[in-house]
């Protein structure tokens, strides 16, 4: 578990692997009782009824007294119209034979096919392009063949489409059920109602289906061939562009920290330096992004995983560990269990001002600590530092605001940090800082 | 619901080259003989035209009394004026007096039981009249009194033998070569595709291929052999000069099919004349001592189902295939069959394309179909050729799907039986047996 964490992999990875991989191997596996040969002659799904019993299978134990013969008896079957008799073997018991109908009758399912009557007919069903000949012989074909679409189709005496036979049809049925229902609530339920049959919907998914079949494999491999050509032109035109791309984004990113800097009366050099901070974390998105991009299509959550990662690659493996630790508290799932847009950018926010939080607060201590030292060294300090100070914390403090900055914002903050060094005074913690100092050398006093 | 229930049914299918016959339920048919005839007029001896236009002629009654030799046994010994006629044409029956006979002699000699206790399952073409099978209905309940009857289409006795019900069938017989699909137990009338090339027509082609080489194929009628010395003989031919033509047409062809069997296979790349012509030969003994050697003809022969016009390039065969150029060969016959089906169940049938027929036992042809197919069919369907891998199940397997269908519990209901035939008539068959 622990190397896990390290790696980074989550914990709940594998289960869910496995729960997939069983479902699709158990209808595979055949009922016990029936050979391997009959079994493949269901198509190796098991039957919609449930056939054979395994307890029927025993075979049954002849009592002392019983006289077991076989004889070639005759048979009614009910499923049969006439009164055919075949002959079979029978298992007679003390010559008694065994009574009840054929086994093999209760297997003789239908479809119901409404019928309607010629006063229905004339009042509900009228079609300009179906006579009622037409309607019926459908109806009688679809009771014969059990609603087999297709076979219908191809036996239909005049030519209609597989669409039209079902439109026809289903619209028939629906109306005849509405008509006859006593209120239309009674059969809203009734998936005839329901759902009513889309017949352009199919005319249009076999269009495109029969499009799909179509392509043989010449033109596949034509295809593959002119898509390769295609990838290697762009992949050419982009490495042209990408010089140009991450100037874009900085102008705009720059365009609100310069105007809201320029009522702080900033140098240049200050908004400068936010800019070509700026550049990195937008640079670093924007390959995010241009990567995501060339995949064309991608998993939401894997693309809240780059975005994250690309946050986090500065922070170090520590502050990570932190972050985590700080969502885990907070009682926010790591990775977001439903990655919807929303969600996405709201974790997102969350993890950014969670770096922001460590990162202040790194940097409190961080101050503290120099301004103890530096209590200690001396307390004058050069006059220029203190409008540095505040206009840098107007910097900071503003990075926040403005929403469009995205990691910039934070990140802007934390390379000030990293390149003020030991050398230079941050402003934040040095703001309270300094207006905690008096108190302290007050409080001292 | 896929129990088995005896009933004792009685399976018999005629095709265009052998007849089957046997009871349901077991793997083999009992008895498999060819499905011509050997007919001599009894009433005019010397006029083999009184006896051609008879026997021809399908509806017109025989003038005289035809004598019918029926089975291997009969039709291999030779007899004077005795012709040989088949009843089948383009895989329709066109003379009922021959099909009688042969069921006579299958049923009463080959199965020695009494038609009247039997239910009878009948397999017939895919693309057989409705007139044919009221005839058929008609025969069978009156002449032989059977107590029901079911007539099941060829290719869906084939899709039952190998378990499925939706799959397209290739059928490549004596006769003719049929390409059926079949959706969930019925034949896709529309979409079912013919040609007329068969084992009988690659049969003529390599007599006549042999033929203009200068090999002469004996009848065995035609000679004798003699033993002069221990392990050697001496061929002595015999004359018989009231033999007909047909009969040693006939039996000329039953030695060249055997020849086609034993040595020809299918080419794993499309025949043509150069790479082709430095083949090593293959010997091959006649039955009156002669060894022939076979060369080329060993690929091209079995080609002529994937390039019909190759036929025309066999001398003395340009004119057995009259419309020769709109005959397709094998691979585009498939196509064209799913092609012409509803869309939704194109992809089942490309991944079960089954061959049955006895000239789909051809080495090779499998795999030469399966790679033909690849090549022309759509990138999103998986193609898969099933056959089965023994000679005997491909050549029956109409037999066992109807041995199959005749033996399940469930079936029992579907049959038309004699009360229903004296109630609705012959023409209730069309609504019984779909």
């Amino acid at each position: 578990m622990d190397a896990k964490d390290i790696l980074g992999i989550p914990k709940n990875a594998l289960p869910s692997q496995d729960k997939k991989s069983k479902p699709p191997k158990e209808t595979q596996r055949k009922p016990d009782g029936i050979s391997r040969e009959v079994y493949a002659l269901t198509g190796g799904l098991a039957p919609l009824m449930p056939a054979i019993d395994v307890n029927h299978l025993k075979r049954k134990a002849q009592l002392e007294n019983e006289k077991i013969t076989w004889q070639w008896l005759p048979f009614t079957s009910s499923a049969r119209k006439d009164d055919l008799q075949l002959y079979h073997w029978v298992r007679v018991v003390n010559g008694v034979p065994p009574t009840g109908d054929y086994s093999f009758a209760k297997y003789n399912k239908s479809v119901d096919v409404i019928k309607y009557t010629d006063e229905e007919y004339a009042k509900y069903l009228s079609d300009p392009a179906w006579t009622k000949e037409e309607t019926d012989q459908l109806f009688d074909m679809c009771e014969q063949f059990d609603l087999r679409f297709i076979v219908i189709a191809d036996r239909f005496p005049t030519s209609k489409t597989v669409e039209e036979l079902k439109h026809r049809y289903y619209s028939v049925s629906r109306t005849i059920l509405i008509a006859r229902a006593p209120s239309p609530g009674d059969v809203a339920g009734h998936p005839l109602v329901k759902d009513p049959y889309n017949e352009s919907q199919e005319k249009e998914r076999k269009r495109a289906l029969a499009l799909v079949l179509s392509h043989t494999k010449h033109q596949e491999r034509r295809d593959v061939e002119v898509l390769a050509q295609a990838k290697r032109i762009t992949e050419a035109r982009k490495t042209i562009k990408a010089p140009k791309a991450p100037e874009l984004p900085i102008i705009s990113d720059v365009g609100p920290l310069g105007i809201d800097s320029a009522d702080n009366v900033s140098p240049p050099t200050n908004s400068q330096l936010p800019s070509s901070s700026v550049t990195n974390p937008v640079s670093e998105t924007a390959s995010v992004v241009a990567s995501l991009r060339m995949m064309r299509v991608y998993l939401r959550s894997y693309a809240l995983e780059q975005l994250v990662q690309a946050a986090s690659s500065s922070a170090g493996l520590r502050t990570i560990k932190r972050v985590e630790q700080t969502l885990h508290d907070l009682g926010v799932n790591l990775k977001p269990k439903v990655p919807t847009r929303a969600v996405c950018a709201e974790h997102l926010e969350l993890r950014k001002e969670i770096l922001t939080l460590l990162n202040l607060q790194k940097q409190l201590q961080y101050k503290e600590a120099e301004g103890t030292s530096y209590r200690d060294a001396s307390y004058t300090e050069p006059p220029g530092t203190p409008t540095k100070r505040s206009v840098r914390a107007a910097d900071l403090d503003q990075t926040f605001t403005p929403d469009s900055l995205g990691f910039g914002g934070e990140r802007s903050g934390k390379r000030e940090q990293k390149r003020k060094g030991p050398g230079r005074l941050s402003e934040a913690p040095s703001s309270p800082a300094q207006s905690k100092r008096p108190r302290k050398f007050k409080a001292s006093d | 619901m896929y129990g088995g229930d005896e009933v004792s049914a009685i399976v018999v299918d005629l095709g265009s080259h052998t007849c089957k016959a046997g009871y349901a339920g077991e793997d083999a048919p009992k008895a498999v003989f060819p499905s011509v005839v050997g007919s001599i007029d009894q009433m005019e001896v010397d006029d083999p035209d009184n006896s051609d236009k008879n026997s021809v002629s399908a509806d017109s009654k025989p003038k005289g009394k035809h004598k019918f030799y029926v089975g291997s046994q009969d039709l291999g010994f030779r007899r004077d004026h005795m012709e040989v006629l088949s009843p089948i044409k383009d895989g329709i029956v066109v003379d009922w007096d021959m099909v009688e006979s042969i069921w006579d002699h299958a049923l009463r000699k080959c199965l020695l039981i009494d038609p009247k206790e039997h239910p009878m399952l009948l397999a017939e073409s895919c693309s057989n009249t409705q007139h044919h099978r009221e005839k058929a209905a008609e025969i069978m309940f009156e002449k032989y009194q059977v107590p029901a009857l079911f007539l099941a289409k060829n290719a869906v006795l084939t899709s039952f033998a190998s378990g499925r019900a939706t799959s397209l069938v290739v059928d490549s017989g004596g006769g003719s070569t049929t390409v059926a699909p079949v959706h969930d137990g019925y034949v896709i009338q529309k979409a079912v595709s013919t040609s007329p090339i068969g084992g009988e027509l690659l049969t003529d082609c390599l007599l006549k291929s042999l033929e203009q080489k200068g090999i002469a194929i004996k009848p065995r009628y035609a000679f004798k052999r003699k033993e002069i010395r221990p392990g050697e003989f001496q061929t002595v031919d015999l004359d018989f000069p009231n033999t007909t033509e047909s009969y040693k047409l006939y039996s000329q062809r039953v030695i060249a099919s055997d020849i086609k069997e034993c040595v020809c296979r299918a080419p794993d790349t499309p025949y043509d004349e150069t790479s082709y012509s430095n083949i090593p030969m293959t010997p091959y003994e006649l039955p009156d001592g002669q060894t022939i050697e076979i060369g080329a003809d060993r690929f091209k022969i079995p080609d002529v189902l994937f390039n019909p016009s190759l036929v025309q390039t066999i001398p003395g065969m340009e004119s057995s295939l009259e419309t020769a150029s709109t005959i397709r060969g094998l691979p585009q016959m498939v196509i064209d069959s799913i092609n012409k089906c509803d869309v939704d169940i194109r992809r089942e049938l490309y991944s079960s394309i089954l061959l049955a027929g006895g000239t789909s036992s051809m080495q090779q042809l499998k795999e030469r179909l399966e790679k033909d197919l690849l090549e022309e069919s759509p990138q999103s369907a998986r193609v898969k050729v099933l056959a089965s891998g023994n000679a005997t199940e491909r050549r029956f397997s109409v037999w066992i799907g109807g041995s199959i269908l005749a033996s399940l519990g469930s079936f029992q209901q579907m049959w038309f039986s004699k009360s229903e035939y004296e109630e609705h008539g012959a023409s209730y068959i069309q609504r019984k047996c779909p």
